[in-house]
């Protein structure tokens, strides 16, 4: 709506936005109350005929405040939605879904995925079937599926770690759309050009003919390294992107073959469109990465391999001329030094190391070039076939040195002498480079048509040499050639280094042909034995291949081996990934060097829609919230204008206090809330599951050791003696736990402890209400004097109760059922036995109860009052053994404590029913004797 | 914008119609004879001067014996240091009667932003000072209608004691002008009030008061809102003893009048005061307390003639 992400649900109710203006004019006839001042002197003026009379207007800004109130209500009753899902569009064909699956698609595969199935979830609402084409498919007819089947597809499918050719797809489409011409189509599109986006787009707007083809697109488009080179500085890795507002700088990170970080980089395109990340690592290090990829974006793309081409290699220099710093274009060793320093790591020996080879053999070079050096000997000359052996390049180049004499490390045997071409004294043109042969690793090289030799050493004519030549002249001459030596290579380019043979070392060829020498340092080892040329294998098979993502892993099916030399972009049959033996493999990536990437430029037909949709949201909440808070500040406003805020601060004590009543009341139903949540359940649980006793934790640590022990041993007396089997009493703390899982509470009073809280006594008498019973122990028989002052727990006792409704208590009655529950007891003793127990008073006798031998009220006695200190009586070790001494003392004494204490707990558990016909028999017969 | 408002029912010490809300000018009172006192402090020093140095209210001068005279009125040790016979004479210590009445009507119950003080607490600091002053100077003095005239250092106290007790007595309703019973001559009246009552009955009450000869002085205390009437736009104003209400649109536009009004009223009591002979002043509350008792205690001396 109006361009923004916004719709109604109920778009009807906005038409009541026409009744503001009413609301206008309403609100500017009925003026805010006057300001009420009281003013003693009234009288005087009281006669006076008020002039002005008119009323002051209702002020703008609060007649603003009240119609965008007004609109709000309007505006949230509409139901408005924010970033709404997608109605589907009119099609009422099938829906075709066109899904880029290249790895452009990659970083926001997610994405894409759920826009396609949320248009075919569309789809299925409206009862059409869906086609899905990913553009990966090829020339595939294409069918439409029911909405299910498609989804499956659609979660099947995986982005390709390669662009898709996209026109393959295009006849399929036409058809399809010849077929449909009321399809909905929706392209899910990666934004980039490869793959022949922009001739597709073309072809399909040309195909939809009237039906407007919906693009899905994201806004920012994939960033990707097209290549990585192993310079001199570092590692550097080319990132390209496609426009300016894709990420505009990040980092990129470097791993070896077994996936762990190497390094990382970070980039920054500025305004470019390309820009260089650089690793700065020791070349040990550089040499191990085999994986560079940009960090976050998870797409082949965005992954650069590294194999052995890659691996900057360290090359010995020694030339057999003296080398002169003032003339340093005549010597051999600049071009070579200027040649190999960009992709490999140059060591010269240095005078005065004593032997230039050993000492550059020394620093363990891999390839070793030799300009113009004729016979090697001696010590050297052992070492370096050595190296040779072990796997080392040797490269040579003639000169006038070698011309004269060489020595065996030459691949060939040659003429003295060599040939002059086109000088002064011979009849020949200087030749130019014939094409390099295919099984040469020149291969693919093109020889420039400048280049030419005047001079070169000349092979004697072998049966190997043609075997051995890598690259030749026009003629037929050889000018490159190669013995493999053991593990290592010789190779002799038979002309110099410098100019003064030929004009190769001024040609980029020199540059190529040198890489190309130095990268087979790494695989020479490869092929065994000396038979004859490099033995390369024809074909690599894929060992690791990328997928979409930019993850490596097991190649596809479809993935076929590469033939050698591949140099072609990387397609469905040949993924980008590493291919050949693990000891030398090959890495195809998926950008080739220098590859741009360039924005699709879609049709202007297309209506657009971003990848990115925000989720809806919906609105209503927060403009009702508006309009609340809009509410407030149009009450206080009409208050200020009415002068109620002098009034307010007249009693601006209440005021805040009942501010503050009101926060606090707010802020504790949240907490409250809050608390009720966290309330741990673990040991109500346990309490509700089982029958226990229960003691108030008084805080005094012998009191409640007494406590505990005594409700334990009595516990372990009603398991042993009656039919209850109690759990393990618990300590209880009334402010806190919750009471209701318990019958019985035991609560000695300790009347050096604070009270409890207020809250915690409303709790307790909230228990007694719901049917619990707390026995108080004040234990002061010994030191309370009877009919004397109250000692300090029985007044502890009373501030305690004064809070609780009480009943009416009477010391127990002879015939109280509590006398009877289990045992018959005449009193109830603890450790001591002249304390007086006291009990809900029973109600009045009835005349047919007036002879029963016990008798009960409706309920238990909430509360028993006893001054015995009973656990103390009961408590005994875990052997039995009484802990506390009794007063006057006996185990008469202790037995009879606990069976008053059984008979309470029988008594708060089966209530009245003893009243009415256990021991009816003993009763009887006592009462008979 | 002024802030008015008028003293909260049990700030208030006019209707005390429960005996609870009379305990509010309890507990005022305390603070306002402290206050009081604090004021007839600075006056008594301020301008009283002590020009009789030492005793001077019992002993006045020794004379010669005349004969003829009681001798019990011989000063023996006196005339034991010399031939002649003295005579101790103390001096003339007929003290005058000043009867005090304090406004403590709805009315007074009033403070602004502007003012230091309601009025009431005012005007009841600027009776029980000037109590106190003169009771130190030798008069006795008595609120109208309420206690008779008596000299005792303590007389903030009881008179304070007596106020509550008649606030705190059931029906009562405070009076908003004092009792117009005759005064006996030679006595003098000081009536603080906001004199905001009907100028007849004013007039009414003030012959009647004087129709003997007493002289008095009448206090108005005034809320600077009530001179200055500062209220703009929109306003409803309230009476505060009646019902009564106006409502008007812009009171800027009242100003004018009002003021010509209030000088009206005044002019007519300073009228109503000069024809008797009684003083009229008009104190603001937003000028210190000691100022207006100062003012007070130069006319009651001038009354009382030196």
């Amino acid at each position: 709506m109006l361009g923004l992400p916004l719709a109604f649900s109920a778009p009807l109710i906005l038409t009541a936005l026409v009744v503001l203006p009413a609301l206008y004019y309403l609100l500017r006839l009925t003026p805010p109350r006057p300001r009420e001042v009281s003013f003693p002197p009234l009288r005087l003026i009281l006669d006076l005929q008020a002039r002005e009379e008119t009323p002051a207007r209702t002020p703008w800004w609060l007649m603003l405040l009240r119609l965008i109130l007004a609109a709000l209500i309007i505006f949230a009753m509409a139901g408005p939605i924010w970033n709404p899902l997608p109605t589907s569009e009119g099609g009422r064909g099938p829906l075709l879904v066109l899904l880029d699956d290249g790895w452009p698609a990659a970083p926001t595969w997610t994405q894409r995925v759920a826009a396609a199935s949320e248009r075919m979830a569309a789809a299925n609402r409206d009862g059409r079937p869906a086609a899905l084409v990913p553009m990966s498919d090829g020339a595939r007819e294409i069918a439409a599926l029911d909405t299910t089947r498609a989804n499956e597809r659609l979660r099947t499918l995986k982005p390709a770690p390669f662009s898709p050719d996209r026109m393959q797809v295009l006849p399929a489409v036409q058809a399809f759309l010849a077929k449909n011409p009321q399809a909905e189509i929706v392209w899910i599109a990666d934004g980039l050009s490869r793959g022949q986006a922009d001739a597709f787009a073309q072809g399909l707007a040309k195909a939809a003919g009237t039906t407007r083809v919906q693009l899905v697109k994201e806004d920012s488009l994939p960033l990707a390294v097209t290549a990585t080179e192993n310079a001199a500085g570092g590692l550097e890795a080319q990132i390209v992107r496609a426009d300016a507002r894709s990420a505009s700088a990040g980092l990129v990170r470097a791993y070896d073959k077994k996936g762990l970080a190497m390094g990382e980089a970070r980039f920054d395109f500025g305004a470019a469109l390309e820009t260089k990340a650089q690793f700065d690592l020791p070349i040990e290090l550089r040499n191990e990465i085999a994986r560079v990829e940009i960090s976050g974006e998870h797409s082949a793309g965005a992954v650069s391999l590294l194999d052995e081409r890659w691996k900057r290699r360290r090359v010995g220099l020694a030339a057999g001329s003296s080398s002169d710093v003032a003339q340093p274009l005549l010597s051999p060793l600049y071009y070579l030094r200027r040649a190999l320093q960009p992709f490999s790591e140059v060591r010269e020996a240095t005078a005065g190391r004593g032997d230039p080879i050993l000492s550059l053999l020394e620093d363990r070079v891999s390839v070793m070039v030799l300009a113009d050096i004729g016979v090697v000997s001696g010590k050297a000359h052992d070492e370096l076939l050595r190296f040779i052996n072990d796997g080392g390049v040797l490269l040579r180049f003639a000169g006038t040195r070698l011309a004269g004499s060489t020595d065996d490390l030459v691949p060939v045997r040659l003429r003295r002498g060599g040939r002059v071409l086109g000088g002064a004294l011979s009849w020949d043109q200087p030749k130019q480079l014939a094409s390099f042969p295919p099984e040469s690793p020149f291969a693919g090289l093109v020889p420039p048509e400048e280049v030419t030799v005047t001079r070169q050493v000349l092979a004697e004519p072998d049966a190997n040499l043609p075997n051995r030549t890598w690259a030749q002249l026009a003629d037929g001459t050889p000018l490159v050639t190669a013995e493999r030596r053991g593990k290592g290579l010789i190779v002799l380019v038979h002309v110099t280094a410098d100019t003064t043979w030929s004009n190769l070392p001024l040609s980029g060829l020199f540059v190529d042909i040198l890489r190309r020498v130095v990268a087979l340092s790494g695989q020479v080892s490869e092929a065994a034995g000396d038979a004859g040329p490099v033995a390369r294998a024809e074909t690599l098979a894929p060992a690791r291949t990328l997928n979409g993502f930019g993850v490596l892993g097991a190649q596809p099916l479809t993935a076929k081996p590469i033939p050698s030399g591949f140099n072609g972009s990387p397609s469905a049959e040949f993924p980008p990934g590493f291919y050949g033996p693990a000891e030398a493999q090959v890495a195809i990536n998926t950008l080739s060097p220098g590859e741009k990437l360039e924005p699709a430029a879609y049709d202007p037909q297309f209506t657009r829609e971003s990848l990115m949709r925000a989720e809806p949201i919906d609105l209503r909440a927060a403009l009702v919230v508006c309009a609340f808070l809009a509410l407030l500040v149009d009450a206080l406003a009409s208050l200020w204008l009415a002068g109620g805020f002098d009034r307010m601060r007249a009693r601006n004590l209440r005021g805040r206090a009942a501010a503050l009543v009101l926060a606090a009341v707010l802020g504790a139903t949240l907490l409250g809330v809050d608390r009720a949540q966290a309330q741990a359940p673990g040991a109500a649980q346990s309490s509700a599951l089982a029958t226990r006793l229960a003691y108030v934790v008084t805080g005094d640590a012998k009191a409640d050791e007494a406590s505990r022990l005594g409700l334990v041993s009595l516990s372990r007396a009603l398991a042993n003696r009656t039919a209850l089997t109690p759990g393990d009493p618990a300590g209880v703390d009334p402010a806190r736990d919750e009471l209701a899982f318990f019958p019985l509470i035991y609560w000695p009073i300790v009347a050096s402890r604070p009270q409890p809280a207020p809250d915690a006594v409303t709790r307790i008498a909230a228990f007694m209400k719901q049917g619990g019973t707390i026995i108080f122990d004040t234990r002061d028989a010994l030191t309370a004097l009877p009919g004397g002052p109250a000692s300090p727990e029985a007044q502890w006792l009373r501030v305690l109760l004064a809070g609780v409704d009480v009943p009416e208590l009477e010391p127990i009655p002879r015939n109280h059922v509590v006398t009877k529950t289990f045992y018959l007891l005449d009193n109830f003793v603890g450790r001591t036995t002249v304390g007086q127990t006291w009990i809900e008073a029973l109600p009045p006798d009835s005349a047919d109860q007036a002879n029963r031998p016990a008798r009960a009220g409706d309920s238990v006695s909430p509360i028993i009052i006893t001054s015995n200190d009973l656990a103390g009586a009961w408590a005994a070790d875990s052997n039995g053994n009484a802990i506390y001494p009794l007063t006057p003392g006996g185990a008469r004494q202790r037995e009879l404590a606990l069976r008053a204490g059984v008979n309470l707990v029988m008594y708060t558990l089966t209530g009245n029913y003893k009243a009415d016909q256990v021991h009816v028999r003993d009763l009887l017969e006592r009462l008979g004797h | 914008m002024v802030d008015v408002r008028l003293l909260d029912k049990k700030e208030a010490t006019e209707q005390a119609l429960h005996p609870l809300e009379s305990l509010s000018l309890a507990r005022r009172l305390p603070g306002l004879i402290v206050s009081a006192k604090e004021v007839a402090a600075t006056v008594m020093h301020g301008v009283h001067g002590r020009r009789r140095a030492g005793a001077g209210e019992t002993f006045w001068q020794f004379r010669p014996f005349v004969y003829g005279e009681s001798t019990s009125r011989i000063d023996w040790r006196r005339s034991a240091r010399d031939d002649r016979i003295y005579v101790r004479e103390r001096e003339w210590e007929a003290a005058h009667t000043v009867w005090i009445w304090c406004d403590r009507s709805a009315s007074m119950g009033y403070v602004s932003s502007l003012a230091l003080q309601p009025k009431i607490d005012r005007g009841l600091v600027l009776g029980l000072a000037l109590s106190d002053l003169l009771v130190r100077g030798g008069e006795r003095v008595g609120v109208l209608g309420l206690t008779r005239a008596f000299a005792t250092r303590d007389i903030v106290e009881r008179l304070s004691e007596r106020m509550i007790e008649e606030a705190s007595r059931p029906g009562h309703v405070a009076a908003e002008l004092p009792p117009a019973d005759p005064l006996a001559p030679r006595t003098q009246a000081v009536v603080i009030g906001d004199f905001l009552s009907d100028p007849d009955d004013i007039a009414r009450t003030l012959h009647g008061m004087a129709s003997r000869g007493a002289r008095g002085h009448l206090v108005m205390i005034a809320d600077p809102v009530e001179e200055t009437f500062p209220f703009t736009g929109h306003t409803e104003f309230r009476d505060v003893d009646s019902s009564a209400r106006l409502r008007v649109g812009e009171a800027q536009s009242f100003r004018d009048d009002y003021m010509t009004r209030l000088a009206q009223h005044r002019d007519r009591i300073r009228e109503i005061a000069g024809s008797r002979g009684w003083s009229f002043t008009v104190h603001r509350t937003d000028r210190p307390a000691s100022e207006a008792l100062l003012a007070l205690r130069m006319q009651l001396e001038a009354g009382l003639g030196g």
